[in-house]
């Protein structure tokens, strides 16, 4: 790497000769520079303090002020629920008229953990996805403290999903319970009644009768993205009582639940009768369309395709409880949902508390985030309220869905979110084991492991490269 | 192509003669530019479509349908005035800072003969070798440290003395007749002098080059804005339109996807519309600024 | 050339010293004039690479007390095979990209260097319009065109009775659809470098071969080829750096997928940095580093022996 690479031919021109004692001084001025730099640059050990007094230290505390006054940053994530939540600032304000919110739409994924690590410019509160909430959870207030009037009436699965190690690091913001969603209209024509559906064993049958009455179809709906169809996975888990790891992180795929659960989708896969595609993108809406694919077994912000993306089937789909996988057994699971954080780097992280306890707890606020809005006039269906109070199936705060021709889904999701079993927490890990669990399912869709294979090889890559290196 | 036509329009003349049919070649040329061509046109134009359209039917075209619609929805839902805005600073500022500095340093290394004057060349090197990517946390808490995360100086300071640009430079600075800068000398200029009034002029086709160049790198950065330039007010125009893509390629949970493509073609349209002008208007500089200073055969 | 330039650079000395003394002298101006490129590099690039290097042998996460872990991030990684695999993914994409690159960029280049050729304007022009245009919009066009059921890419062979191709969702195909958009993107340049080289190349040199009766092919081969050979080795070291370095590409049209077949070393550098293990992204960082700049080398070697 000396002179004539990629050297010009003129380049050895000039022959001055003699070394100049120049060359010391300038090394010396950079020298001095780097060292300079050096001494105000950041230390990786800024030890902080382990144990418990430390723990009490990152408890957030509610302000105490009559008025509390400030500026505080919200993120979220741009689109639809940006816009709704967007609108409920106004409502806040009536409240708490000195506290300033602002609120900006952010590529949250891509800027988090670099805001979080600089400590710069943190926002006060962030809404992030509940499997990666554990994942920041240094960065985040324990809201334990703040969250005691609320914690007996909010989901269980909620908390579970937002603690570790005994702390509670997200305010919980929508229950989603998986639900099965399917296209009335389509079955009755192929004269399958889904309602008599009761265990996955049901579900398989009718799909077997809904492939002999239109041929070429692929009823059941399998998940191509491997983040998605792990966060499925954990639904159908969730349902078992089960999960990727327990609240210790140990893990616990290795389990007679995960192998029934693998094994039915093995099944569906092998004998044909489902249509693997990712989640809304144009190729699964195609086959959502033509009739091709009836069943969804999916969250209950499925309800947002047939209301607003599926223009063809729109009315002709229905949603009911998932079935169980035994008689008797649990009739949902969770599948993804959000949850509010607030970073301990925030300036005024007990202001944003007040908003998110405005939003979630207080009946002016959740009211103006699941009820009528000009986002969506009907109400916001994709999801309900994690809260108890606000989740009474006698007071629907969204209206029928037209596009499940005019059910009343807050009955049906309120009533499977009830059934969700708790004791499912999301390691800190969970993102990361996509590359290998949910890598692994999507392998097995291709006919290339077993379900005990997926088991054994996903257990073994998790192990080592995820919790051997926490 | 003004002064150089003239001594390689002889070598042109051979040339032809080693090609096939005039008419094959034609043929080759036309279809790999329209190949180059169409997805930025199939963007442009399907910007205008409904958004359930630009899915359904992708290479339809109604006329009678065409719509404003995915322009509105995209600006009533990101800052792209804002990202336009912070875009054209840092392309200002850094842009000047390249264009003026990339120069002066590539003329000390072109027509000077110093000692240690390999060793810093070989630090241009290594800079051309490292991934950006590799210094992305360092820099991100240096950053920090000189408390300049979501700042202009931030956006605009690293890589600012781009080495891709010394290293061309040098070469087109290598080209100019020592005799000019010795006659300059002879009159009285004193070093700088020679660098402003007789290298920067006799390169300008190069620097028009390099411009338009720099223009491009600077306006399409983005891993580096994304990092450092958290907070809304400080995004450029690519975190915009990657805040948009993430809706579709993320975790696209509640997000349409034809109603999201829409708009983010809608973006991307104007996103690149200004760019495409401006390498238009410019483009003969540009291509001949590149072949004035390229390494030579 | 190289009379004058050698009579200009014996006057030129003596002209030198006989100038009053300026009031920057000569010995000390090229040590200013590039000054402000090494202050940036010792404090963007030195100090950030020291830090790095620091980090590399640390469990640091981002936040609390480091562990110093010794060689522990190194050993993980050279015995973990997504390593090997983003590596080896990086591999493939230049095997499908810089060779197709050199010899379509070259064709095209030769052609165009033909005075005669109409809409030689045009076809500059229309080259280089890819390369003008803002990644991240060009990416996300490209999963929009590539869609398996619903982008214009399937519509087209359907057209001509194809069946649809899973461009994007299957590991055979999402890296040559990644390796199209790369070369989509970047030939135009490479197209513009080579046509310098090929000014370059005397006249004369074609017209004795012309007259000793070389075929055309032959003078490509044993005329085009050679002369401009530094040019199409200049080209190839440009594209192994950027095809190593690759990151935003991956990053939008496919985040690695399907099954890490698009993960490229720079991704992958990416993900431990998402994920929090900073240590272990650091380490990551040096040896990629190390094979980026061995692969130069190598490069820089193969070219010094053409002097």
């Amino acid at each position: 790497m000396h002179k004539g690479v990629l050297m010009h031919p003129n380049q050895n021109t000039r022959t001055t000769g003699g070394a100049s004692r120049r060359t010391a001084a300038s090394a010396a001025g950079a020298l001095t520079l780097a060292i300079a730099l050096a001494a105000c640059g950041p230390s990786i050990t800024s030890g902080e303090p382990g144990g418990a007094e430390a723990a009490s230290a990152d408890r957030l505390q509610a302000p105490t002020e009559e008025s509390p006054q400030g500026e505080i940053t919200i993120w979220d994530r741009s689109g639809d629920l940006f816009n709704v939540f967007d609108a409920v600032i106004d409502d806040f304000n009536e409240v708490y008229p000195d506290v300033v919110v602002h609120h900006e739409a952010v590529d949250i994924d891509a800027k988090l953990q670099n805001t979080l690590i600089t400590g710069t410019d943190v926002p006060d509160g962030v809404f992030l996805d509940d499997a990666k909430v554990a994942g920041f959870s240094d960065y985040l207030w324990d809201l334990s403290d703040v969250l005691e009037p609320y914690t007996a009436d909010i989901a269980p699965q909620k908390i579970d999903v937002n603690s570790l190690d005994g702390a509670i690091h997200g305010v919980p913001f929508d229950l989603d319970p998986g639900l099965l969603f399917y296209n009335e209209k389509a079955l009755t024509e192929a004269g399958v009644d889904a309602t008599q559906i009761e265990t996955y064993d049901d579900l398989l049958e009718a799909a077997r009768d809904y492939q002999e009455a239109v041929p070429g179809s692929k009823p059941i709906h399998l998940e191509q993205s491997a983040f998605l169809g792990q966060l499925q996975l954990e639904m159908y888990a969730g349902q078992l009582g089960t999960s990727i790891a327990d609240e210790n992180g140990e893990l616990r795929l290795d389990s007679d639940e995960y192998r029934q659960v693998l094994g039915w989708l093995d099944t569906v896969n092998q004998e044909g009768l489902g249509t693997r595609a990712e989640y809304l993108s144009p190729s699964d809406v195609g086959a959502l369309e033509s009739g091709d694919q009836v069943f969804y077994p999916w969250a209950i912000w499925f309800s947002f395709a047939p209301e607003q993306q599926l223009t063809e089937t729109s009315g002709d789909w229905r949603a009911m409880p998932l079935p169980a996988w035994e008689d008797g057994g649990a009739r949902s699971g969770a599948m993804g949902g959000s949850s509010f954080v607030l970073p301990k780097d925030g300036e005024n992280a007990d202001l944003a508390w007040l908003f998110y306890e405005f939003l979630m707890f207080h009946e002016d606020g959740y009211r103006a985030v699941w009820g009528e809005n000009d986002t969506y006039p009907n109400g916001l269906a994709t999801s309900i309220p994690a809260y108890a109070p606000a989740a009474d199936p006698a007071d629907p705060l969204f209206g029928p869905v037209e596009g499940l021709g005019g059910q009343d889904l807050w009955t049906t999701a309120v009533e499977a979110g009830e059934e969700i079993p708790g004791g499912a927490p999301a390691p800190t890990w969970w993102t990361g084991a996509v590359d290998y669990l949910g890598t692994n399912v999507q392998r097995m869709y291709d006919g290339d492991l077993t379900p005990d294979e997926v088991i054994e090889q996903s257990t073994a890559d998790i192990q080592t490269n995820l919790v051997d290196r926490q | 192509m003004t002064t150089r036509t003239a001594r390689p329009a002889r070598i042109r003349a051979a040339t032809t003669r080693a090609l096939p049919t005039a008419l094959g070649s034609q043929a080759f040329l036309l279809l790999l530019a329209l190949a180059f061509l169409a997805p930025v046109a199939w963007a442009l134009i399907s910007a205008f479509k409904p958004a359930t359209q630009i899915i359904s039917d992708p290479l339809g075209l109604d006329l009678t349908a065409l719509t404003l619609d995915n322009y509105r929805r995209m600006f009533a839902d990101v800052p792209i005035g804002q990202g336009f805005l912070n875009t054209a600073v840092v392309l200002v500022a850094k842009g000047a800072i390249t264009i003026f500095f990339a120069p002066l340093a590539a003329y000390a290394f072109a027509k000077y003969r110093f000692p240690g004057r390999d060793l810093l060349f070989g630090m241009v090197l290594i800079t051309l070798m490292l991934p950006t990517i590799v210094l992305i946390i360092p820099l991100l808490l240096e950053m920090k440290a000189l408390g300049w995360v979501n700042t202009y100086q931030a956006l605009v300071l690293p890589g600012a003395v781009d080495a891709f640009a010394i290293f061309w430079m040098r070469q087109v600075i290598a080209d100019v007749p020592d005799e000019l800068l010795d006659a300059a000398r002879v009159d009285g200029a004193g070093e700088f002098g020679i660098f402003t009034r007789i290298v920067l002029p006799v390169i300008r086709p190069a620097l028009a080059g390099l411009a338009v160049l720099t223009v491009m790198n600077i306006y399409n950065d983005f891993v580096w804005p994304v990092v450092v330039a958290s907070s809304e007010r400080m995004a450029t125009l690519q975190v915009v339109l990657s805040t948009l893509a993430q809706n579709i390629t993320g975790n696209r949970i509640g997000a349409d996807y034809a109603t999201v493509t829409g708009e983010l073609l809608a973006a991307a349209s104007i996103a690149l519309v200004p760019l495409l002008l401006v390498f238009v208007a410019l483009q003969r500089h540009f291509i001949n600024g590149i072949l004035a200073g390229s390494v030579k055969g | 050339m190289s009379v004058l330039v050698a009579a200009e650079r014996s006057r030129g000395h003596g002209a030198g010293r006989s100038v009053l003394r300026p009031w920057l002298p000569r010995k000390v101006a090229p040590y200013l004039f590039v000054l402000p490129f090494v202050a940036m590099f010792v404090a963007f690039s030195v100090y950030p690479m020291l830090f790095t290097l620091r980090l590399s042998f640390t469990d640091w996460r981002g936040s609390g007390a480091a562990q110093w872990v010794g060689w522990d991030n190194y050993a993980y990684l050279l015995g973990n095979e997504m390593f090997w695999g983003s590596l080896g993914n990086s591999a493939m994409l230049w095997l499908m990209i810089v060779p197709v690159q050199v010899v379509v960029g070259l064709l095209v280049a030769v052609l165009l260097n033909n005075a005669k050729l109409r809409m030689r304007s045009f076809y500059r022009i229309a080259f280089l319009v890819p390369f003008v245009t803002p990644l991240v919009a060009v990416a996300q066009i490209w999963v929009v065109v590539f869609d398996q059921n619903y982008g214009a890419v399937n519509g087209l062979l359907n057209l001509v009775g194809l069946p649809d191709v899973g461009w994007l969702t299957t590991s055979e195909f999402a890296k040559p659809t990644l390796a199209l958009l790369f070369l989509w993107k970047t030939t135009g340049f490479i197209v513009i470098i080579l046509l310098s080289g090929l000014q370059s190349i005397d006249a004369s040199v074609y017209e004795a071969a012309s007259i000793d009766g070389a075929s055309r092919s032959r003078q490509l081969r044993s005329i085009t080829v050679p002369l401009a050979r530094r040019t199409l080795m200049f080209s190839v070291v440009l594209q192994t750096l950027a095809v190593f370095q690759m990151f935003a590409e991956p990053f939008v049209v496919t985040d690695g997928g399907p099954y890490n077949s698009t993960t490229t070393a720079g991704l992958h550098l990416y993900e431990h940095i998402t994920r929090g293990d900073l240590g272990t992204g650091a380490a990551n960082s040096f040896l990629l580093v190390i094979v980026v700049m061995g692969l130069s080398l190598v490069f820089v070697r193969l070219l010094r022996t053409e002097d």
